[in-house]
């Protein structure tokens, strides 16, 4: 079995020294890895790559659990809005610069799920919401600032099995794509935990592979 | 202005934008997820934070803000147990 631990927005600040050190102390008995959705801290960057944290910014990763390979690609993502109501790549240049940004995350985000075909799991590690679905309890007015459509387009495209993001702590925890794609919120305030667990339980053919 | 117990008369809208952008530039909170609301001369401020201490920041930095509003700091902290069992997406 594969076990994801997940959170975001833990919004970690000098005042917060050694809360969580318990919980994850832990966390090797629940999953296999952790995935962070952003919003780790306050403000400020904390020295992540430092403490063998790896950093999705674009990028992807792959790591074997038990003969299993699962591929994370990651980006912050951005804004927007939703389909019928969301910004367009038109007009004044502020307003292009703000959805191309998008754009721009959104088509590296589909490179990188491509890039991870042949993974026995695919997620897409995001901080905005790539659907409506899990802002459910925000206010409407605010939802093109708490993510895009083109994230779930873009993952839709490629394919994934789970895609996580945060940011929106008013939300609910559970939607999916248009495409049918699950999406799991885990901001902590949407999850009332330290992080959330989802498992995979490989399939046959793989688990004969991986004992072969 | 005199705490007379009326209305202030500054629109209560802008009122809840200066303490929401207070709250959020304030190196003490650097909290953006609080909803804050204004009723007469009483703020109520709502919403979770990872800690006491910036949970406290918070009515501190509203009542500096809005001395000649009565603030009540309603806001809670995140929950942050372990998780019980794991969700099977197979």
């Amino acid at each position: 079995m594969i076990r994801l631990a997940a959170v975001a927005d833990i919004h970690f600040g000098a005042d917060s020294s050694g809360m969580l050190r318990a919980q994850f102390e832990d966390l090797t008995h629940h999953a296999d890895m952790l995935l962070v959705a952003g919003d780790l801290t306050k403000c400020g960057h904390a020295h992540l790559e430092d403490a063998g944290v790896t950093v999705l910014e674009g990028e992807t990763t792959t790591v074997d659990v038990d003969g299993a390979r699962v591929g994370v690609a990651g980006t912050k993502g951005f804004g927007g809005g939703f389909a019928g109501a969301s910004g367009t790549d038109f007009g004044e240049p502020e307003m292009k610069a703000f959805v191309r940004h998008t754009m721009a995350l959104a088509e590296g985000l589909e490179h990188g799920l491509r890039s991870l075909e042949g993974c026995d799991v695919r997620v897409a590690l995001l901080h905005y919401s790539p659907v409506r679905d899990t802002l459910a309890g925000e206010r409407a007015e605010i939802f093109p600032f708490l993510g895009s459509y083109l994230l779930a387009e873009a993952i839709d495209h490629a394919g994934a099995d789970l895609a996580l993001h945060g940011h929106a702590h008013a939300g609910v925890e559970k939607g999916v794509t248009p495409g049918g794609v699950l999406v799991r919120n885990v901001a902590q305030p949407v999850i009332k935990h330290a992080y959330n667990v989802y498992t995979f339980e490989p399939s046959r053919s793989l688990a004969a592979d991986a004992h072969a | 202005m005199a705490a007379t117990g009326e209305a202030p008369s500054e629109s209560r809208h802008y009122i809840v934008q200066r303490v929401r952008e207070a709250l959020a530039h304030d190196g003490r909170t650097n909290e953006l997820d609080l909803t804050v609301s204004v009723n007469g001369d009483k703020v109520f401020i709502t919403g979770t934070v990872p800690t006491t201490e910036r949970r406290d920041a918070i009515g501190v930095v509203a009542r500096e803000v809005l001395p000649d509003h009565e603030v009540h700091n309603h806001v809670t902290l995140y929950e942050t147990a372990e998780p019980t069992d794991g969700e099977d997406l197979s």
